[in-house]
């Protein structure tokens, strides 16, 4: 009997999978059919005029006049800010990681790594709400202004940006932020496991610390910090609360790297009520939509992920949301 | 073993453990940072009044009906989300076959993946509008459980399978029944991790908005009965909303609700992780 | 269905009359009609609306414009005191929020700035705008030093259009004889939001300006141009702290929340009005306007009040509307309790006081208009 129940219970993750893709894929067919392939190449994004008396009508769907679904803009803040956090998270957190376990004593280890939960632990609302208040303007006025002097050799660094800093480069800091902790604690619980016959070995041959680390340590743990990696990416690319209110939501592409736009999670979240405006009802299947690229950018990303981790398998879930 | 001139060797070290050092700066200040800021802008506005009074009172805005629903949203998850994840993780843990054991696990991690805003996306067109349950407290505890589902059976299944040998070969000894044996001999020590993984879901949906932006929408009076057409309150959204207004008044709200959200994830993380600790030592122990 | 209106009208006597005697308080009671079979439709008075303290309490939820935010945070106290059991719960979040919201059911008022759309009423048939205020849109600018700047639609348009970029530009040198410009970048503002602002500030550029009519048009959503300098914000408190942070900034702000504005040292255009004068909104100009619109107004009282002729109307001026649906209006409990806040809000006795409108800049509705709005209030049964 019992073993009945749990069977249920336990597809239930199955289940609800299923009814997610499913939903989405149903409700987004006709956006699709509407957009076709400039889904993925059209930058403009605009849910249409519902006052005009005209409407728009392509490959057989009627949308308001002027409507035109294309997610570029937001594929590539998504695309970029996610990979610019995931850049800089590795080396923070390995370096940080390795400094830990190599250098800070016994006692203070433990104090000090609670701070990579203490990172793991905010509410992402609490990390749009800090970037939008004290990081953004702290980056405008003092940091920003140093950076554009790199403007002469990149120039995506020159231009101008707004006054409270909100954000491609500020969003993408605070994602870095946030999945950190996701690296960070994989790679420790690896590097606690590297085999002490070899990093030892390697001491007593003369390495120095850092050699060790070079030789021994890195290939140990290299792959599960390739899949962790992999998991922050996808934990960045679903990101919503924090990227909405930094990113500064302009519905183009970034003039620059402190310039204002949009990503898909952020645009569902901003945008899900006026969609509902919408009286022939293709906004909310554009939101769908969009959804539906979401869901496939990150399960490709976790699903890559989490095939790497298994060879590894380490017994807690990797930090994925949240907490 | 390149021989280099061992002080090359030695510099090089250097600069990589300055690199280290300062990556590890990185990321203890902001964690500090960000706490730091919050309690600093919170403590101004956290009166007594911020319980009593709702987010409704215009003159002194308190967040009583957002942390009662953020209480009622997490009673929600526990009974929704809690015997389902629990129930899924026995399973797993002890009745499944090799192969479908394998493969409900891991679409089980899967889910976990998905964006919280794509859940809280499905959840509003086919709960809210298309079964026309309106923002309700149910679809939100739905869209909640689903997010935090994962969590829990993985570390129910982990717990089982933390239980020592000797305790299920005693059973089997004893000649139990598959039953008597979860219930009597391997759920009690899998008990704490099966608690600190439901401390988790907890603290998950506390931090989470986005799947309720749509879901439970917001209330600005204290939680009523009712699972249908029932919008309520909850921390989060408040920081989230107040923040984007301008005023003295508004943004200490926003910090307000910040700085208990905070307070409330961190109790409930650091209690859940106290929990962990306590089991790991019982099953030390009980390990003969 | 008889048989319940009489059961209703008699109910709503009765509460009417203890409560008339108990607190003295404006309570409008029906008397009974004089035909059983008063169609609300023949009789627009408001004696043929039925309202009244309902049995039980009833949480009215509003959502949407933030512009009638401000005056329904006001009203709220007031028919909360005028019937008990009637409490208004009134939220911002945007006209085009507060639509489809109401349209959909998930609150019972929606508030907006805009009338609902073409494709919105044949998709939800029977809904309602109905308008409780008159209300008025300024166009704020951020320029030390410089007050009484003025402006016209066409040119506001071309800015927001990218095609005026400076403040000195010939356009607005010629309109302002004598005043130094400075040669700052113009910073225009808009909503992000799906936004009855952003109808009526579009209404007035389509009305304006030829090449804003055939390009964006108006609507709460409209396809900006795109303005590399551009700014958005989302809702009108935010439109004015952003302004307030954008030296050079320009944005259209609704008078109710315009005050904080000026008080900060943020300027007010002196808009071209029809006639050719150069007006800003108060009282006489926008009652002006609303006077010259009344005599068009179609009993679905979906009418703009946008550059409306007359030396003193002042140009963007609209309606404030609740929209229901009384399709999802399921218990004639929340009908009574709907009915009986818009007949108490559009009452001078009641909520339309004159403390209440000047409070934030609104006007009360024409009297040509009322009967229109008894017959739609009338059509709202549970």
């Amino acid at each position: 009997m019992l073993q009945w129940v749990s069977g249920i219970a336990a597809t239930i993750p199955l289940a609800g999978l299923l009814f997610i893709t499913v939903i989405l894929v149903v409700w987004a067919i006709p956006a699709i059919v509407y957009s076709g392939f400039t889904v993925l190449t059209n930058d403009r994004f605009f849910i249409g005029n519902f006052y005009s008396t005209n409407f728009s009508s392509v490959n057989g769907v009627i949308a308001p006049f002027h409507a035109s679904y294309g997610a570029l803009t937001f594929i590539i803040g998504t695309l970029s800010s996610s990979l610019i956090a995931l850049v800089l998270a590795v080396p923070i957190s390995v370096g940080g990681v390795l400094m830990l376990s190599e250098w800070i004593p016994r006692q203070l280890e433990g104090p000090l790594s609670t701070f990579l939960e203490l990172l793991a632990g905010i509410p992402s609302v609490v990390f749009g709400f800090w970037g939008l208040t004290v990081f953004g303007p702290f980056l405008g006025v003092h940091v920003f202004p140093a950076l554009s002097h790199l403007g002469v050799v990149l120039p995506f660094f020159k231009g101008s940006w707004a006054y409270n800093g909100q954000g491609l480069l500020t969003a993408s800091l605070v994602l870095t932020l946030m999945i950190i902790p996701i690296i960070a604690s994989t790679t420790r619980q690896l590097v606690k496991r590297v085999p002490v016959l070899a990093s030892e070995g390697a001491l007593a041959l003369g390495m120095t610390k850092y050699e060790v680390v070079r030789v021994v340590t890195i290939p140990y743990v290299r792959t599960g910090i390739i899949a962790s990696a992999l998991l922050g990416w996808g934990r960045a690319l679903g990101e919503t609360i924090a990227v909405l209110l930094i990113i500064g939501m302009a519905n183009n592409p970034p003039a620059n790297i402190y310039g204002t736009t949009s990503t898909l999670a952020s645009t569902i979240a901003a945008d899900l009520d006026s969609a509902l405006s919408d009286g022939t009802g293709m906004a909310l299947r554009a939101m769908a939509m969009l959804g539906l690229l979401l869901l496939i950018m990150s399960l490709i990303t976790n699903l890559t992920g989490r095939l790497v981790v298994r060879r590894i398998s380490s017994d807690a879930l990797p930090v994925g949301r949240g907490v | 073993m390149e021989s280099r001139a061992p002080r090359l060797r030695h510099v090089r070290g250097i600069v990589f453990w300055i690199l280290c050092g300062i990556a590890l700066l990185l990321i203890i200040t902001p964690a500090l940072a960000i706490v730091i800021s919050v309690l600093v802008k919170a403590a101004p506005a956290l009166k007594w009044s911020l319980l009593t009074n709702t987010t409704q009172n215009v003159q002194a805005p308190g967040l009583q009906n957002a942390i009662l629903g953020t209480l009622v949203l997490s009673l929600g998850v526990v009974v929704v989300a809690g015997p389902i994840g629990i129930l899924g993780g026995i399973y797993l843990a002890e009745f499944a076959p090799k192969r479908l054991g394998g493969t409900l696990r891991f679409f089980s991690e899967v889910l976990a993946g998905v964006p919280s805003i794509v859940i809280g996306l499905v959840a509003y067109t086919a709960l809210v509008v298309a079964l026309h349950w309106g923002f309700s407290v149910l679809s939100a505890i739905i869209a909640l459980s689903l997010l935090t589902l994962p969590y829990i059976v993985k570390t129910t299944e982990v717990s089982f399978a933390q239980v020592p040998r000797s305790l299920r070969e005693a059973a089997i000894a004893l000649g139990l029944s598959r039953i008597t044996t979860i219930r009597k001999v391997l759920l009690p020590p899998a008990l704490p991790g099966i608690i600190s993984g439901m401390v988790i879901a907890l603290a998950i949906s506390t931090g989470e908005t986005a799947p309720l932006l749509y879901t439970a929408s917001f209330s600005n009076t204290n939680p009523t009965a009712g699972l249908f057409h029932n919008p309520i309150g909850y921390l989060t959204y408040v920081t989230y909303y107040y923040v984007q207004l301008p005023g003295a008044q508004n943004q200490a709200l926003a910090s307000a609700a910040a700085g208990v959200t905070i307070l409330l994830v961190l109790l409930l993380i650091f209690g859940g992780r106290a929990i962990t600790a306590r089991q790991r030592k019982m099953v030390a122990r009980l390990d003969v | 269905m008889n048989v319940r209106r009489h059961a209703s009208i008699g109910f709503a006597v009765v509460t009417g009359a203890l409560l008339a005697s108990a607190c003295g308080s404006t309570s409008t009671v029906t008397a009974p009609p004089t035909s059983a079979a008063a169609s609300a439709s023949s009789t627009p008075t408001a004696a043929a609306v039925q309202t009244g303290n309902p049995a039980a309490a009833q949480t009215l939820s509003e959502a949407g414009s933030s512009l009638l935010y401000p005056y329904l945070q006001k009203l709220a106290p007031g028919v909360n005191a005028a019937f008990p059991n009637i409490t208004l719960t009134p939220a911002a979040g945007g006209s085009g929020t507060g639509q489809s919201e109401a349209l959909s059911g998930t609150i019972d008022l929606g508030g907006s700035d805009a009338y609902l759309s073409a494709a919105q009423v044949t998709a939800n048939p029977g809904a309602l705008n109905i308008p409780i205020a008159v209300s008025a849109q300024a166009i704020n600018y951020n320029l030390t030093g410089i007050t009484n700047l003025k402006l016209s639609g066409s040119v506001i348009a071309q800015i927001y259009e990218g095609s005026i970029t400076t403040w000195n530009n010939s356009a607005i040198v010629a309109l302002n004889p004598g005043v130094t410009l400075p040669s700052t970048p113009i910073i225009p503002i808009r909503r992000s939001d799906s936004s009855g602002d952003t109808f009526i500030f579009t209404s007035f550029l389509s009305a304006t300006n030829p090449t804003w009519s055939s390009g964006p048009s108006f609507g709460t959503t409209v396809s900006w141009p795109t303005v590399t300098s551009e700014l958005t914000a989302s809702g009108n408190p935010a439109m004015v702290d952003t302004l307030h942070s954008t030296p050079g900034g320009i944005a259209y702000v609704g008078v109710s929340v315009e005050g904080a504005a000026l008080v900060d040292g943020l300027g007010e255009v002196d808009l071209e009005n029809a006639s050719g004068s150069y007006v800003q909104p108060d009282t006489t100009t926008i009652t002006a306007a609303v006077t010259a619109g009344a005599t068009n107004v179609p009993a679905s009282l979906a009418a703009p009040l946008i550059y409306e002729t007359g030396a003193q109307a002042y140009p963007i001026v609209n309606f404030e509307y609740l929209i229901i649906n009384p399709s999802k209006i399921t218990s004639s409990d929340t009908a009574l309790a709907v009915r009986t806040f818009i007949e108490w809000a559009i009452s001078s006795t009641g909520g339309a006081t004159t403390d209440n409108l000047n409070a934030v800049g609104f006007v009360p509705l024409p009297t040509t208009v009322i009967p229109l709005v008894n017959t739609a209030v009338a059509q709202i049964a549970g």
